[in-house]
């Protein structure tokens, strides 16, 4: 027997906008982006990055939107959709997995943007000779208050998770993303009015076109075009499928959530390097970035509180917004699969990631091993599944030409149907040869035990699916664009 | 700074931030000419005249999928509405009207 139940939907276009640019946008925009262009030729990196975004990020999210919005269903309700109630809904299981193992340590990133937008609201960045530095090795070293920031991002996430979607990620995103914004223009504003700015800018802008025949360049414009945009993760389908019918989705879901995802990298830019080459730091990237030398350079700015303020509560709703969308995989899946109310499937899912984060809150190196794995490798697959799901299984031409140009702002042309069938699927076995074959020789542990521990989910995942077919199975929502 | 990084960095806040903006101001009002058909009139064609196109297309090419039921019951969903409706989401040329008997 199938049962129905509604499917709550979102409450605006504005709301859906800012929750799925909210979901894309995290920490690797603000402390990774504006290295990365750096350190690959500036203007030529920028140039490979956008071609590479348009080439890949935006049809790719246009499908796995139009994927979601099409079934109405969460990963595993997608995939019994499309492969039938057999091992191959395993390859969701997959999916689903890596989401959850990616939100247990990123839960960690988001403890320290709150532990930090404390610190900036309680004044300490602009107290006389504070040691930015020693703050930042104080709080890496204490193992409990760690595991406390952790516990603290996951009450959060379950507190906004179970007012729903619209009630809870829609309404946050709608008051977030625009602060997020005036914050990090606000920042910007400073920043490049700062003597000695401008040899950030030109350190970021400046184009070094030898860069464009160099492969990393065109890899690390690639990297951050993938990871940057969450594509193949199941977020954007997570979110689709609580589009409305004559939803448009090329536009919004395609093009305004790559470029306005990278538009904040752009922000970035200006926010962090005129105030790092005003103050004389290093160009660096990542928590040392953010925590040491920001902090310090805000320390010592006129008027330091309300920057420090700015930056820290934007780094910390930037996160947020990022977790609540890599946990709502998991609820609106487990609600879907367990046939339960929502408040029930929040506190199990975000339960199950608080346990699983903390070991990675207690030590940096399980954070770093998993974020490796799920980087080089569980990401990409779980894009290369989506991807053939949607070009092979569900057939690409079908998913343009009923679901994807449906209500839509923008035509779809057929070439769309050549990207996602045979361009993206090859870029990511591509990039997880690539990651291999650089990886062996310098990490040759991490690597060959973390591929093991993928290689043998893959068939782990389909049994316990494979197991599951002889039960009755009981859909929790409608499917179908004729719902 | 630069000429070039000048350039550059001009040139990336208009693909970025200006594509971006101008996606979300088009996204906005669309929806908001959908919510006033759909307040005016419950309903608007739901594919363009070139989406339409592709949808039939398909239909003629895969006249015997176990997909076709679904394909037509969009294919006569577009019909109706455009029948049905006075005004339209899409811009429809004569001929486009013509052709889908809808005039």
């Amino acid at each position: 027997m199938t049962t129905t139940i509604s499917r709550e939907q979102w409450g605006s276009r504005f709301g859906y906008l800012m929750a799925v640019v909210g979901a894309m946008v995290g920490a690797g925009n603000i402390w990774r982006m504006p290295y990365v262009t750096g350190e690959n030729g500036g203007g030529a990196f920028l140039i490979a990055y956008f071609l590479l975004l348009y080439l890949i990020a935006v049809p790719g999210l246009m499908g796995e939107t139009s994927l979601g919005r099409y079934t109405r269903q969460g990963l595993i309700g997608t995939f019994r959709k499309l492969y039938g109630n057999n091992r191959l809904v395993g390859l969701g299981l997959v999916i689903l997995i890596f989401n959850i193992v990616l939100m247990s340590y990123y839960s960690s990133i988001v403890g320290w943007s709150i532990y930090y937008a404390f610190h900036a609201v309680i004044g300490t960045f602009t107290q006389a000779d504070f040691d930015t530095a020693a703050l930042w090795q104080a709080f890496s070293g204490n193992t409990a208050l760690n595991v406390g920031m952790h516990s603290v991002a996951m009450l959060l996430v379950t507190g906004i998770l179970l007012f729903g979607i619209k009630g809870g990620i829609e309404r946050l995103a709608k008051w977030m993303m625009p602060i997020l914004t005036i914050a990090l223009i606000a920042i910007a504003i400073r920043g490049v009015t700062l003597p000695g700015a401008m040899a950030g800018l030109e350190f970021s802008f400046s184009p070094n076109w030898a860069y464009l025949a160099r492969g990393e360049t065109w890899l690390a414009a690639l990297g951050q075009a993938l990871f940057s945009t969450g594509l193949g993760w199941g977020i954007a389908l997570t979110y689709g499928s609580y589009l409305g019918r004559n939803d448009d989705i090329p536009l919004g879901g395609g093009v305004f959530t790559a470029i306005g995802n990278t538009s904040f990298g752009l922000l970035a830019i200006f926010a962090v390097f005129p105030i790092v080459f005003a103050f004389d730091i290093s160009p660096s990237s990542g928590a040392e970035l953010a925590f040491v030398a920001l902090a310090n350079a805000f320390g010592s700015m006129t008027g330091g509180y309300l920057w420090a303020l700015l930056f820290f509560m934007g780094f910390f709703f930037a996160n947020l917004t990022t977790a609540i969308a890599i946990t709502e995989v998991g609820v609106t899946t487990y609600r879907e699969e367990r046939n339960t109310n929502r408040t029930k499937a929040v506190l199990t899912i975000c339960g199950i990631i608080w346990l699983l984060g903390i070991p990675s809150a207690m030590n940096a190196n399980i954070l770093g091993y998993l974020d490796f794995v799920i980087g080089n490798w569980g990401l990409p697959l779980s894009t290369f599944i989506i991807m053939i799901t949607i070009g092979w299984k569900f057939d690409a031409q079908r998913l343009r030409v009923v679901s994807l140009n449906r209500g839509a702002d923008i035509y779809v042309p057929r070439v769309w149907e050549l990207v996602v069938r045979y361009q993206i699927p090859a870029i990511m076995l591509g990039i997880m040869a690539y990651f291999l074959y650089t990886n062996l020789g310098q990490t040759p542990w991490k690597t060959v035990s973390g591929l093991a521990i993928l290689t043998l989910m893959i068939p782990l995942c389909m049994w316990v699916m494979g197991r599951r077919h002889d039960m009755p199975y009981t859909a929790t929502s409608k499917g179908g664009p004729s719902s | 700074m630069s000429l070039s990084a000048i350039i550059v960095m001009i040139v990336s806040i208009i693909a970025l931030w200006g594509v971006a903006s101008y996606a979300l101001i088009v996204s906005m009002r669309q929806e908001e000419r959908k919510l006033a058909l759909l307040q005016s009139q419950d309903d608007f064609e739901p594919y363009s005249p070139r989406a339409f196109r592709d949808l039939e297309q398909w239909l003629a090419q895969h006249s015997d999928s176990e997909h076709a039921p679904e394909v037509r019951e969009w294919q006569q969903a577009q019909r109706q509405s455009l029948q049905r409706n006075p005004q339209r989401f899409y811009e429809w040329s004569h001929a486009d009207d013509d052709a889908r008997g809808a005039s």
